[in-house]
């Protein structure tokens, strides 16, 4: 079923609704497609609650979906028996935000890291040892880490542990949401690095979860901008940072505060008004008419198609 | 300490709110040493440092709400030229929220549950609500909380977060504070709602003449609003000056660093980052020295033996480096 000449990922009209105790249901995702070569790695940008964690689980796994499919690696995760589920879950690997609830506590770096490879009977006894003490190299730390408990660790430290049993099986995807989110800048900069020496080395596909937009634009290929459960723009990175198509995605370009004075005090202000809408109840037509500067009479009424405009994907009526 | 640092304060301002050596003992470490600055009435002053070099303690320390674990040493602060120290706790409660205020990052958790926005808003007011319900409103309306008639009587969980902080700050500076202290305001918040709050603060400085202190990790928070900064490392200022000068050139091997660890929306991708080698260390294992030389590229001998005090190195620019002259 897997092998080459498969996308990486594929996610076909995913959607994610929560049922609400009393009222209508949470759209969290609400429609989302897209697909990831190998060695591409692709940003899942947008605002707190827009649902870009969401599309996270749903392909690893975690959150069965309403809708939709989601093929890893050319075999379908929606509604795969246990062990089909089992076997794509060595293909796919999560890294996520926080990496102090991520570690077991009681397990010692070593254990945690080499956990995978003993569990699948890869690997065990000295020939463990000596793949986690290269994996832990790889991900910047000292094969002694090995008998050490993720406590000793600072949390960037413990952010390249986790990152070095994502990567033991030698996954063909690594979905990371908000990797260095919790990370001060100075680490942040060491953990970024590190996932782009990863990139070239192992070029596996990478779906990289974040709501700032100069990280995501360091380490991704092509940038996905979701807005209230729907990808609003889907575009090659140089393109969508230089010529945003969506009003959402030039708003959200224009909110970043960039660290130089002289660039951020030229920019003109575009402030977006309002906030985002609930996702238990979702404006008529084009989602975003409810903020966007330019909205007409039909952004009330019809929602937007996806359409291609130069090398972008864009969902606006006006787009071009 | 060898070297007490003259504290800083322009000639030309009467500072609002001034700083003078502040130091803060946890356990006997010195978790902020001889800390000073200055704020004017329609500045915004940034205190910018990564997570644990002492920024909210010293936005605790100036309204007198420190945690019971930590104690104050030396250190002075002067609201409008009054020594707050001096100040018994029933008098330091006249001046919280009447004349000095302070907002926090988490909005939602610093509200009253169980009190509407209004009651909140109107408590700092000191005047009894029926009276408190027209000013409310038009603070409300200030901040930019739109149908302000329907908001005031709502509950913090009926708000987002970014109307949560509006109303945070609606309450702050509804009494006129000459200054008001915002710990991280925009931190839990997005971008798009950052960008109305830190409009919304430079509104209050320009047309209310409120002295701001705003501290925050985010160097582009600083770039856009302050137009003077402070940053701080493992407790105490390491480089301090107008935000224009420290941008285009740094003249702390720290700041320097932090600066180039960004990405940027201009830079090359997948370019190679600046990194900072190593972590801050704790208060415990703090170094006799220049506390940043276990990271500092041009640490030498000296810089591990002595405090390096804070000196100009041209026009208000200050650094606490024993060799600013070669940071590039
Ligand atoms: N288990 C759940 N039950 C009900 N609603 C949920 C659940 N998980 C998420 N939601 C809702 O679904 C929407 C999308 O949430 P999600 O966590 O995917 O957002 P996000 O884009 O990752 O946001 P953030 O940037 O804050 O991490 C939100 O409205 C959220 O409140
Ligand atoms: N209540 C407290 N008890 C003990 N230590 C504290 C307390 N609050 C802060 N600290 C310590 O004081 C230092 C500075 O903390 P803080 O001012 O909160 O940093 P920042 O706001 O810059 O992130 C840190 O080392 C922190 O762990
Ligand atoms: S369809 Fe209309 S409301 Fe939606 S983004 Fe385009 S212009 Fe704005
Ligand atoms: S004093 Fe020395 S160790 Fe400290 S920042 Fe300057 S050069 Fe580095
Ligand atoms: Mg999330
Ligand atoms: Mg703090």
């Amino acid at each position: 079923m897997s092998g080459p000449g498969h996308d990486a990922l594929v996610v076909a009209d995913l959607a994610v609704h929560y049922p609400a105790r009393n009222g209508p249901p949470v759209r969290a995702v609400d429609g989302v497609s897209f697909a990831l070569a190998r060695n591409e790695t692709l940003g899942l940008v947008g605002e707190s609650g827009c649902g870009k964690s969401t599309v996270a689980r749903a392909i690893v796994g975690l959150q069965p979906p309403t809708r939709g499919s989601v093929k890893v690696d050319g075999a379908e995760i929606v509604g795969a028996s246990r062990a089909a589920l089992r076997a794509a879950r060595a293909r796919m690997q999560m890294v996520f935000q926080d990496p102090v609830t991520s570690l077991n506590p009681r397990m010692t770096v070593g254990e945690a890291v080499g956990e995978p490879l003993l569990v699948r009977g890869i690997a065990r006894g000295a020939a463990l040892r000596e793949r986690v003490a290269g994996l832990l190299t790889e991900a910047g730390l000292r094969p002694e880490d090995a008998g050490r408990y993720p406590h000793q660790f600072s949390g960037g430290q413990r952010q390249r542990i986790v990152i070095a049993r994502a990567l033991a099986l030698r996954p063909a995807l690594l979905v990371c949401d908000e990797p260095v989110s919790a990370l001060d800048v100075s680490v942040r900069a060491q953990i970024l690095n590190l996932l782009v020496d990863l990139q070239r080395a192992h070029g596996m596909a990478c779906l990289f979860v974040s709501h700032d937009l100069a990280v995501v634009r360091h380490v991704c290929d092509r940038v996905a901008v979701m807005y209230l459960g729907r990808l609003a723009e889907l575009a090659p990175r140089d393109a969508l940072y230089a010529e945003p198509r969506h009003p959402y995605t030039r708003a959200l370009l224009a909110a970043v505060p960039e660290p130089d004075p002289v660039v951020q005090r030229a920019k003109p202000r575009v402030p977006l008004v309002g906030e985002i809408p609930s996702p238990a109840h979702m404006p008529s037509g084009c989602r975003f008419h409810t903020r966007c500067p330019m909205t007409q009479a039909i952004c009330r009424t019809v929602e937007p198609e996806w359409r291609q405009v130069g090398s972008s994907l864009v969902a606006c009526h006006f787009a071009g | 300490m060898l070297l007490a640092p003259a504290p800083f304060v322009p000639a030309l301002f009467a500072p609002a709110l001034a700083v003078h050596d502040l130091n803060l003992l946890i356990d006997g470490a010195a978790v902020v040493d001889g800390v000073d600055f200055a704020v004017a009435s329609g500045e915004v002053m940034a205190l910018v440092g990564e997570s644990g070099c002492g920024k909210s303690l010293t936005a605790h320390a100036i309204m007198r709400l420190l945690p019971d674990a930590v104690r104050q040493g030396r250190g002075r602060i002067e609201l409008d030229g009054e020594n707050l120290s001096a100040l018994s706790e029933r008098q330091m409660r006249r001046v919280r929220g009447r004349r000095i205020s302070m907002i926090f990052q988490e909005p939602q958790a610093a509200l009253d549950p169980l009190s509407t926005v209004g009651a909140q808003v109107a408590e700092a007011t000191g005047l009894p609500r029926s009276q408190a319900r027209e000013a409310v409103l038009r603070m409300l309306a200030e901040v930019g909380i739109s149908d302000p008639a329907r908001r005031i009587d709502q509950y913090p969980f009926e708000l987002s977060g970014g109307m949560c902080q509006r109303v945070m700050i609606a309450s702050a500076l509804i009494a006129r504070p000459a200054v008001l202290i915002a710990d991280e305001p925009t931190t839990a918040l997005d971008v798009t709602i950052q960008a109305q709050i830190l409009d919304l603060l430079r509104r209050l400085a320009v047309e209310r003449g409120t002295a701001i202190v705003l501290i925050t990790h985010d160097m582009g928070v600083v770039a856009d609003i302050a137009d003077r900064v402070a940053v701080m490392y493992a407790g105490r200022i390491a480089e301090t000056g107008d935000t224009a000068a420290i941008f285009a050139a740094p003249r702390h091997p720290y700041t320097a660093l932090l600066l180039a660890a960004l990405p940027r929306l201009t830079d090359v991708p997948r370019s190679r980052l600046a990194v900072i080698e190593g972590r801050v260390p704790a208060p415990a294992e703090f170094p006799p020295g220049c506390r940043f030389a276990g990271r500092c590229p041009l640490a030498d001998d000296h810089c591990r033996a002595e405090v390096p005090p804070l000196r100009d190195v041209g026009s208000g620019h200050l650094s606490a480096c024993w060799h600013s002259e070669a940071v590039r």
